[in-house]
């Protein structure tokens, strides 16, 4: 059906990143430039004093503290309109409010000096406060205000019990539909703080060109909104800017936002005058710099006795720590993804988002997805038991798919699915792990116990939909034809490693009928793209790759006309194009006269030669719809019940994404998903200790992420890909990032209940959770 | 103090400190940036080097003491003929995403395979100290495994 999606090609950039040439942040280097380094609060709770810079200064080194940076407030992440945007946050402060936040810094020509200089910073603390560390303790009457006005919109507004932001829907007749069921269950689940543990810490450059402009290199999933909070908060217009596209060595959600260091590295550096490189450690960044959201989740759900769901209430208090980043449209996001679960005929949603005095939390992987999916698949799991229905028959029949509405990110996003390929999947992937073999966990006995779990899930495609919504979700792509008939595709849209413009060069080739080989990508910055807002909520194939198909539409069609011309066709609807293998190009010709054929290459250069013009185009697009991507998981886990320690078996992974268009980079999506969904499961948790440090000060030996030992390997990992078409797609094709790993943490506490007959709902299950459990502590 | 190796084939002789270590010396000194810094404290491996055959994290190994030592990078070891093959199945099988780790599982690969590690669960325990969150290493066992199969 297609020339070049979904076969198999080369990554482009593979080479250059397996050979380490590829140029992340923090391999720039500039000339003349210096080291920064970060004098961060050892007090959770503190207000700090006098600073004395003047040893520091002796020194040679450069400072900036608090009273020399912009006074107004900002939100690191722009996305929702202004009026929603939450602002509590400066570039540094006199108000420390986590252990880490940033006070002042300093610049020195080597690392080594600039540590030298952050030694000899005197800084004094007025007053150390008791941190607030628990949501609940935070919000209780008396309890100090970690901030007592921040700025919402453009206004001040005052906060109240440390409630940073609230969220309440409610629809249909909740008592009524409690009333005709027959079986309601209700449980509380606490999800953990989880650090994204992205192989590269974050960090920025900062140059002050001869004109007087800025230039940045930095990590970033977003360039464009990198460069309006620049603007905004140093008040910088936006065509002084530019901030340049470099790898991200892994995203997960943990530069979703503008990071901190950037702004700290442009503040320093218009100080300074001169170059600036400023990097985490590992520690700074593991230890003082971001998280994952912490989830406290009601569920209340109920069903009939014909196993029909009735209601359905989440009340979801969330522990955003000091600062907010996207807490307001988290809660919205996690009503949009519980609404869309099932099919509730009543439902009840309030959500908070609190302050406490840790590291302020951002989006990690599915933003709140895999946690209401995990408390509402547990949920429905035990109704369905309770029920004596199948649970998998059970999902079938309530889950919203084909003609339902859809939420996406919350009430604003909504649109009619359209594909669906729950059915096949559910059908497929049961069938392959044994689902009607798993038996019951009161007939399992001996030291390993195994069990088979299911989970199912979605995420959404980005954030369009047919009205303008609440938050801003748009693309852009250039496509220009080069003289000789080669391709450059220009776009701001970040790829965090999946392969996302691979899937979009493969999309132009499509269009074009080139090989994906011709379609360079080229490295860019805002000031030679145009806006995409950011590559968050799956939406870079499914957005971003409609951008660039019809950028390189546009390019044909002006091809075609060119092709017109050259060829005497009365008009470009008489041509045809297609790929011709031999020629390595794509020929455009008049169907029945063979003779009538020119190479696109040979368009490109008459063009050139006879003056024609550029063959190009630049395309902005919002999308209509924010389709989801249904995944199914089937893990079937061994519990060593002497130990605790839980092994996965084996994993079989289901997934909608429409048309699949890089087999082996969308099977390598499932994979990592289902990696970071199964150490959120089992391992993850940032802990801290009573005075607000975090526990794990001795960095990834004390927080583990999995390695090659506790994972399966392809043998054991067997991935499905449903044969759907998104018809809003670019050739039938949707998102997959985030649902790759939104359903995992459900199937594998599943797993472990149908292993070891003990529901969880905490997590990270750990070892010494499950023993506990196993010995009668439930 | 002054230290002479052999880097990637050719003699080099540099000035370290001597609390530097190898990671910064080849990072900051000799400006081979295929070396990533991931932890700084041995923990991921996205900076390993080969030193003398063995696969070291270089954040661990102090500068000063690889005097008459061999040091292969990532970068040249992806342009041996082993390394090209080791890269080769890696993007045959979609075996990098981000690409920030993978320098560190190149040489981590090729360095047991040059020490004669013929079979997937001896690379498997050969790989256990470099850290992946991306691909949940799946696509490298099998590029691995593809590369076994081709080395017998």
């Amino acid at each position: 059906m297609f020339d070049f999606v979904g076969k198999r090609f080369p990554r482009h950039d593979g080479f250059v990143k397996a050979a380490g040439l590829a140029e992340f942040t923090f391999d720039v280097e500039v000339p003349g430039m210096l080291y920064g380094r970060i004098f961060k609060s050892p007090y959770a709770f503190a207000r700090v004093g006098r600073i004395d810079t003047s040893l520091a200064e002796s020194m040679g080194a450069v400072v900036l503290t608090p009273d020399e940076v912009p006074d107004a407030l900002f939100n690191p992440r722009l996305l929702s309109l202004e009026e929603d945007t939450f602002k509590d946050w400066r570039v540094l402060t006199k108000t420390p409010r986590y252990v880490g936040e940033p006070i002042a810094v300093v610049a020195a020509p080597t690392e080594d000096a600039a540590q030298r200089a952050l030694e000899a910073l005197r800084v004094e603390f007025e007053e150390v406060y008791e941190p607030l560390l628990d949501p609940f303790e935070a919000m209780s009457p008396g309890a100090r205000p970690i901030h007592e006005r921040i700025v919402r919109g453009r206004r001040w507004v005052e906060v109240r019990n440390n409630v940073a932001a609230e969220y309440g829907y409610s629809e249909g007749d909740l008592e009524t539909e409690e009333r005709r069921s027959s079986v309601v269950v209700e449980r509380r689940f606490h999800a953990s703080r989880r650090y994204h543990a992205q192989l590269e810490p974050k960090g920025a450059v900062c140059k002050i060109e001869p004109d007087g402009s800025l230039t940045v290199w930095t990590t970033t999933q977003t360039i464009h909104n990198t460069k309006i909070l620049i603007s905004q908060v140093y008040g910088i217009p936006m065509n002084r800017i530019d901030v340049r596209k470099v790898p991200l060595g892994g995203g997960f959600g943990s530069s979703i936002h503008t990071n901190l260091v950037t702004l700290i590295a442009v503040g320093l550096c218009l100080k300074a005058g001169r170059p600036v490189k400023l990097v985490l450690t590992r520690e700074d960044d593991m230890v003082h710099d971001h998280v994952g959201f912490e989830f406290y989740m009601r569920v209340r759900a109920g069903a009939t006795r014909e196993g029909e769901i009735t209601f359905g209430e989440l009340e979801n208090t969330v522990d955003i720590g000091a600062h907010q980043v996207q807490a307001y449209p988290l809660l919205g996001a996690s009503l949009g993804w519980f609404v869309s679960l099932y099919k509730w005929r009543a439902l009840r949603y309030y959500g908070r988002a609190v302050y406490t005095n840790k590291v302020p939390s951002c989006a990690i992987r599915g933003y709140g997805a895999p946690e209401v999916t995990w408390a509402v698949e547990t949920v429905v799991d035990e109704i369905a038991e309770e029920l004596k229905v199948d649970p998998v028959e059970f999902r079938l029949r309530n889950y919203r798919g084909r003609g339902e509405i859809f939420w996406g990110q919350g009430p604003t996003v909504r649109s009619v699915i359209r594909s669906d390929g729950v059915p096949e999947l559910m059908a497929k992937c049961s069938e392959l792990i044994g689902w009607k073999t798993r038996g019951d966990p009161r007939s399992k006995s001996g030291r390993f116990r195994r069990g088979i779990g299911v989970g199912r899930g979605f995420h959404t495609s980005g954030a369009g939909g047919p009205l303008s919504g609440a938050v801003i979700d748009y693309s852009g792509a250039i496509v220009k034809l080069n003289e000789d008939g080669t391709v450059d595709y220009i776009t701001a849209l970040q790829d965090h490693g999946g392969g996302t413009l691979d899937a979009h060069a493969k999309i132009i080739a499509e269009e074009l009928k080139v090989p994906p080989s011709r379609i360079r990508i080229v490295w860019s910055g805002t000031s030679t793209t145009v806006y995409d807002v950011c590559t968050h909520a799956s939406r870079g194939v499914f957005v971003g790759g409609e951008a660039a198909r019809r950028a390189a539409a546009e390019v044909k069609r002006k091809v075609l006309e060119y092709a017109a011309r050259i060829l005497d066709a009365v008009s470009p609807e008489a041509l045809r194009i297609e790929y011709d293998r031999e020629l390595n190009d794509a020929v455009i010709f008049v169907e029945g006269a063979p003779e009538k054929r020119v190479s696109l290459s040979e368009v490109a250069r008459t063009a050139w030669q006879r003056n024609w013009g550029s063959i190009s185009a630049s395309v902005s697009y919002r999308a209509t719809v924010a389709p989801p991507s249904f995944t199914v998981y089937f893990v079937e886990v061994e519990v060593d019940t002497e130990t605790g320690i839980v092994r996965p078996v084996r994993v079989v992974a289901g997934a909608d994404v429409g048309t699949v268009v890089s087999p082996e980079l969308a099977a390598g999506q499932l994979h990592g998903g289902f990696s970071i969904g199964w150490s959120w499961a089992t391992g993850d948790e940032v802990a801290y200790l009573r005075d607000g440090v975090p526990a794990h000060r001795l960095s990834m030996t004390d927080y583990k992420i999995p390695t090659v030992l506790d994972l399966p390997d392809d043998e054991r990992f067997t991935v499905v890909f449903a044969s759907t078409y998104e018809p809003f797609g670019p050739f039938g094709a949707k998102g997959l990032g985030e649902s790759a790993s939104n359903p995992v943490i459900a199937a594998v506490a599943n797993a472990i209940y149908n292993a070891i007959g003990v529901r969880f709902y905490e997590i990270p299950m750990t070892p010494e959770k499950v023993l506990r459990a196993l010995r009668g502590g439930g | 103090m002054r230290v002479s190796f052999r880097l990637n084939g050719s003699v080099v002789e540099v000035d370290v400190e001597p609390h530097e270590t190898l990671l910064n010396v080849l990072r900051d000194r000799l400006k081979i940036k295929s070396v990533k810094y991931g932890c700084g404290i041995g923990e991921c491996g996205a900076c390993t080097v080969i030193l003398d055959g063995r696969p070291v994290t270089s954040c661990l190994v102090l500068a000063a003491k690889v005097g008459g030592s061999e040091v292969l990078t990532p970068d040249y070891v992806a342009r041996t003929e082993l390394g090209r093959r080791i890269v080769d199945a890696m993007l045959e099988e979609g075996a990098i995403q981000c690409g920030y780790c993978t320098p560190g599982f190149l040489t981590t690969i090729y360095a047991a395979i040059i020490r004669g590690v013929r079979d997937a669960d001896s690379m498997r325990r050969a790989l256990l100290g470099n850290l992946c969150r991306c691909t949940g290493y799946v696509n490298i066992m099998k590029a691995v495994k593809r590369l076994l199969e081709d080395v017998r």
